[in-house]
């Protein structure tokens, strides 16, 4: 089965790893990320005035292209993409102006017939978890992990459209069937503080050690996301607050793809786990 | 009896002008008695000196081309953009890595790219700019050479982004750390080189030297020519 | 009792046309200061940026709350009253960005956090806190 890709800026450069997992996983689970021909940035936000169109240009062309190739369906993994590709293309679906604007100025004629859709939507609705189960190559021995959302996946609720917006599951029901043990924790939807990393580091400071004590207070050995910027803020942040406290512990973050695809048998230079600050090698090889 | 010629009507900087069809925008405009002084350069449609931008009566598109190419069409509205100025960044290619953080650290406001896609519409060469700009945001500094190559630096684009890119300074960038730190070296010229220090074409070299003026306009004109 | 003052009462319209929230129905009940990501550095939490959008308080334009906002949507998920928080807060922010007052700066961006960080951050910061 094919599905159009969009990979998004990050995940070419800084975040190959994602990437990689990514389409390494499911294409051994049997689903080829075909990704578009030509595309540019999404933008990473949506913009919430109401009279911006020019902030969902980029966007709507992505998705006018992509319905022009097979399958009627769009798959993003970068939780800020899978965001903005997913509220646009509502908007142009419900919101008649924004449909006419962007029409007009893109010279195309697209009424939102792609359904966005995530990585770990594919696995759970379209590949299965039963049929997943069984291409395992090796299972996770109990390894206690924590899913982290963020909040670009799950919020706002009525657009997203995705899973339960203070407690979902989606993520944590994969990680099970791969042999993991879930940590639930109330820091899963928490935001990382995002790109205030450039303006305000202290409340990504202070936002990154309350997931992370949320988690690993409950016993987390490892904790996995699905966006770049999210593993980067939980990451790189740790080197810092282990520099102000000394009894400060690591916790390696992941992306779901990594821990999948680490399960499927994709070889190891695949999964990049070189790229991480927290190194999650000597946890993951005895996993 | 004088041949009748025909005459267009065009608008320089908004004053009327009649000259004859079948002239470029550059020789209609020196046909008015404008005289260039800067916004000229090869008048070969290379160097990118002379970005003119036109728009007909009754259409609010914007048109545009390099004045020493285009024919002057009846009733075109132009004028030239003068230098537009560019931010332009200094640094030292042999210290530079072909990665994602240097055109970060130079140029961060690809990053602001809206997609609008005006750089590609303004472009005289007809490159495309905003996906040589998107490959830049995502560090495919191959591609933003490939796509750029046929740059001439005329700075129509960057008079018309609204993110403030200056979108040639950002290839050229990536042009060079490809030829620089991509591109594989050309196995040919790097053994020309040590033939050259080798003294193979010494003997050669030192005949032409000597040679008198006629002697040399002999061979001169006696060349293999490539057809 | 002195009626709202007219430069109020255009803030008030021009937020509404920009975010096409209607603020008034905000009831104060706080449950958005209670969820908010950045509550702890800001200067005033959302429900009280309500109430100065409310009241057509003119200073609820140069709050230093505006720029931690790191746009979560935790207020808009949780709103009892259905309100889009996050798109006031964004009209708020984009009256100051639209006359050009901004705080991210690019070449005040330490470098090592310029190269670092993953550049999704870059674009999605200047689209929001860049003029």
């Amino acid at each position: 089965m094919k599905i159009p890709y969009f990979p998004g800026c990050t995940l070419h450069s800084k975040a190959r790893g994602l990437d990689e997992t990514t389409r390494g996983s499911l294409a051994a689970l049997g689903v080829e990320l075909v990704e578009l021909p030509e595309w540019t940035c999404c933008g990473t936000v949506f913009p919430l005035a109401q009279d911006n169109y020019i902030g969902m240009v980029a966007a709507a062309r992505i998705l006018a292209n992509a319905a022009k190739m097979e399958g009627g369906k769009l798959a993003t993994v970068c939780s800020f993409c899978y965001h903005v590709l997913k509220r646009v293309n509502y908007a142009i679906k419900n919101n008649p102006e924004a449909r006419k604007k962007l029409n007009d100025y893109l010279e195309e004629n697209y009424g939102g017939e792609i359904e966005t859709i995530h990585p770990l939507e594919i696995c759970k609705e379209i590949i299965g978890l039963d049929a997943i189960r069984e291409k395992l190559k090796r299972k996770l021995k109990g390894l206690k992990v924590a899913c982290y959302y963020g909040c670009m996946l799950v919020r706002p609720a009525a657009e997203m459209n995705f899973d339960h917006p203070e407690n979902p599951t989606i993520m944590e029901e994969l990680i099970s069937a791969l042999g993991a043990e879930v940590v639930e924790y109330p820091g899963k939807t928490t935001c990382c503080g995002s790109y205030q990393v450039l303006n305000d580091m202290s409340l990504v400071k202070q936002k990154v050690k309350e997931i992370l004590y949320s988690a690993s207070a409950r016993g987390a050995e490892a904790i996995i996301t699905s966006c770049p910027l999210c593993q980067f803020n939980l990451d790189w942040m740790q080197e810092k607050l282990a520099e102000e406290n000394n009894g400060f512990s690591k916790v390696p973050v992941l992306y779901f793809t990594q821990l999948l695809g680490l399960t499927l048998g994709l070889p190891e230079e695949s999964l990049r786990l070189d790229e991480h600050y927290v190194d999650p090698k000597p946890l993951l090889l005895g996993a | 009896m004088a041949e009748e010629r025909k005459m267009v009507n065009i608008y320089i900087m908004g004053k009327h002008y009649k000259v004859p069809y079948g002239l470029t925008i550059m020789k209609a405009m020196e046909y008015a008695g404008y005289r260039f002084v800067r916004g000229c350069g090869c008048r070969g449609g290379f160097c990118g000196a002379c970005g003119t931008v036109y728009r007909k009566p009754g259409d609010f598109r914007l048109k545009v081309g390099l004045a020493c190419q285009t024919m002057v069409e009846d009733n075109m509205y132009l004028t030239q953009i003068p230098f537009y100025p560019a931010n332009k960044a200094t640094y030292n290619l042999e210290e530079l890595t072909p990665t994602l953080s240097t055109i970060l650290q130079y140029y961060p406001e690809v990053t602001r790219c809206l997609g609008c896609n005006q750089c590609t519409r303004i472009c005289p060469q007809e490159l495309k700019v905003m996906d040589y700009i998107a490959a830049a945001q995502r560090g495919d500094i191959e591609k933003v050479a490939h796509l750029s190559f046929d740059c001439i630096m005329c700075g129509l684009c960057a008079s018309r982004c609204p993110a403030e890119i200056v979108h040639y300074n950002v290839a050229i960038l990536a042009r060079r750390l490809y030829g620089r730190h991509i591109a594989p070296p050309a196995k040919h010229l790097a053994k020309r080189v040590e033939e050259i220090k080798a003294g193979k074409f010494d003997e050669e070299l030192q005949k032409l030297m000597k040679m008198n003026k006629e002697e040399l306009q002999k061979l001169y004109n006696a060349r293999d020519i490539e057809p | 009792m002195e009626p709202l003052a007219k430069a109020g009462r255009e803030l008030i319209e021009r937020i509404k046309e920009i975010s096409g929230q209607n603020a008034s129905i905000c009831m104060q009940c706080g449950t958005c200061s209670a969820s908010c990501t950045g509550r702890d550095l800001m200067d005033y939490p959302p429900r009280q940026i309500m109430r100065m959008i409310q009241l057509g308080n003119q200073n609820v334009l140069n709050l230093k709350s505006i720029w931690i906002c790191s746009t979560c949507f935790i207020c808009t998920a949780r709103c009892p009253r259905g309100i889009d928080i996050a798109r006031l807060m964004e009209a708020l922010r984009v009256i100051n960005l639209r006359e050009g007052r901004e705080v991210l700066i690019a070449e005040k961006i330490p470098l090592e956090i310029l190269t670092r960080v993953p550049q999704m951050a870059l674009t999605s910061g200047f689209r929001k806190l860049s003029a």
